[in-house]
């Protein structure tokens, strides 16, 4: 029962990061892979604030979800200026810089040992301290994130994006403020995954900079082609079965060394066989 | 209202590198009719739309339309002061359907913004339904309503040409630049959009439009601009203008 718990905590999260992915990558067309990098601000703001007593769990979530948005906007900002290719280029040095900075500032986040004792959250006198509890406080995260994303992208909000990411030029010519639209999509994405960063870190008790590296962000992004981009439910199946992808393999008899690279070679291999052969992924539409 | 308070450029010029696209470009347009810009491939007719609506900051030179100074304002900007265009390639959202291209360039459009979207839903769907409603008498208009749901990669081309000057009426600008509406149209195709274009001038919409076939010009245009080598040759009636020898050399190369 536990085991079932710890995958739908984990789903739940995921879900939220898909969303945040799935807003940016898939609606605007802003090809980020920097979106680990987010996650893993809103989860060492958080883990910092609890084990460092802070403040408490709720406030600590909304600071991280603030640093999330303007740290986000920022990383976007340069897919104003440079388009397709080089933002790819742009966002991959941003990750770096995120693993480098999670790694070296040792005094804060514990350095490439990670930061353990993470509490769990309390708030109005519950404490989520068992996995069952922890997976409710996910589960209502990603229920309110689902309904958040499924509400925009039905407002005319959502068409603005959709036609942006077609053709910035065309939604300019007929009087729309293009740059106000990405900016507040990034900083939607980055609320989403900044949360989802910080129910990362109560839940787990222990983060390290591995969690939040680029391998990551391209996980992120396999949910999203192999759920179906754009999608409410893309961004939901997509975290179910990539995530029991690891518990699967540990049917499979080989040591854990090996099971981690085979896991990395299976998500590169399901992106090319995907993009190739389904590029709207199981419930999508097409990239 | 006379033709100077209208839409005026004056004295524009734009050099490309090596190539001088714009030379002391000026001319000036009176309200309610169809202008129609000609010239042979090269003359500077898009240029002209280019730096009327901001997608192009011309080297000197001063544009207004009515009271507004254009110069040195964004396309978006413009738009809403009621200059708007459409494109030669037209630049439609082709996975988005008709009726979603045309709402997608109505303006001050509630819930488009995420925080109305988020707080207020229930005013962001009856804003959307409005929305909807105002995109589908646009198309009756354009004549496509048959084809509101459909996709406008599975529209054909003439309907595709129909649907951009819909989405630019959407805008609700009140002088439309189209460049080149009826380009690749023959039979029914381009006799539905001389007579939309004809339609838009009985409602009050004025129009400068980049035309190559001499019949359409003079069909549909008031007035006709020559432009040769980013410069005014001429302004005038239509048949004057087609009957003059100099520029029908310029243009065909030859007497027609």
């Amino acid at each position: 029962m536990d085991f079932l718990f710890s995958y739908l905590t984990l789903v739940a999260i995921f879900i939220i990061l898909s969303l945040s992915t799935n807003l940016l990558v898939g609606i605007v067309g802003i090809f980020s892979v920097s979106q680990a990098a987010i996650f893993g601000l809103g989860a060492y703001i958080v883990g910092y604030c609890l084990v460092n007593d802070v403040m408490s769990f709720l406030p600590a979530l909304a600071v991280a979800a603030l640093a999330s948005l303007v740290l986000n906007v920022l990383i976007t900002l340069p897919s104003l200026r440079v388009s397709g290719d080089y933002f790819v280029v742009t966002s991959f040095g941003i990750q770096l810089l995120a693993t480098a900075a999670f790694t070296n500032l040792t005094e804060i986040t514990g350095g490439a040992s990670g930061m353990p004792g993470i509490p769990p959250a309390e708030f109005f006198g519950l404490s989520f301290d068992s996995g069952f509890k922890n997976f409710l406080l996910a589960a209502i995260a990603a229920t309110i994130a689902s309904l958040w994303f499924a509400l925009l992208m039905r407002a005319p909000f959502g068409r603005l994006l959709r036609a942006i990411r077609e053709d910035e030029l065309a939604v300019a010519a007929f009087g729309k403020n293009v740059l106000f639209a990405k900016v507040r999509a990034a900083a939607i994405a980055g609320v989403m995954a900044g949360a989802a960063g910080g129910l990362y870190a109560v839940y787990l008790s222990f983060i390290d900079p591995t969690t939040f590296d680029l391998n990551a962000s391209v996980l992120l992004l396999t949910m999203v082609v192999l759920g179906g981009a754009r999608t409410l439910a893309g961004s939901i199946v997509g975290p179910l079965v990539l995530l029991a992808l690891p518990q699967l393999l540990t049917f499979i008899d080989i040591p854990t060394t090996t099971a981690a690279a085979v896991r990395q070679g299976i998500y590169g291999l399901l992106l090319i066989l995907f993009m190739v052969f389904r590029p709207q992924g199981l419930v999508g539409e097409k990239l | 209202m006379s033709a100077t308070t209208y839409l005026t450029i004056s004295g524009v010029n734009k050099r490309f590198g090596g190539l001088q696209a714009l030379r002391d470009c000026s001319f000036s347009i009176g309200p309610g009719k169809i202008i129609c810009l000609v010239g042979p491939n090269g003359a500077g007719k898009t240029t002209v739309f280019n730096a009327i609506t901001g997608f192009l900051k011309a080297d000197s030179g001063e544009v207004s339309f009515k009271e507004h100074r254009l110069t040195g304002k964004r396309p978006q900007a413009i738009v809403r002061l009621g200059v708007a265009r459409t494109f030669q390639n037209l630049r439609l959202f082709t996975d988005l359907t008709a009726l979603d291209n045309v709402v997608s360039a109505l303006p001050d459009q509630f819930g488009e913004e995420p925080i109305g979207a988020t707080f207020r839903p229930f005013r962001t769907s009856r804003a959307q339904k409005a929305l909807r409603d105002r995109a589908a008498a646009i198309l009756s208009d354009v004549e496509l309503s048959a084809r509101s749901d459909d996709f406008v990669r599975n529209l054909s081309y003439g309907e595709q040409k129909l649907l951009s000057i819909g989405r630019v009426l959407a805008t609700g600008a009140e002088l439309l630049l189209l460049d080149e509406p009826t380009s690749g149209l023959s039979g029914d195709a381009l006799e539905s959009v001389m007579a939309l274009l004809r339609r838009l001038r009985e409602q009050g919409r004025s129009q400068l439009v980049v035309e190559h076939n001499t019949r359409v010009v003079q069909q549909i245009a008031d007035e006709v601009l020559f432009l040769h080598q980013g410069h005014v040759m001429a302004q005038g009636h239509p048949q004057t203008i087609i009957a003059d020898p100099a520029l029908a050399e310029i243009y065909f190369g030859g007497a027609l």
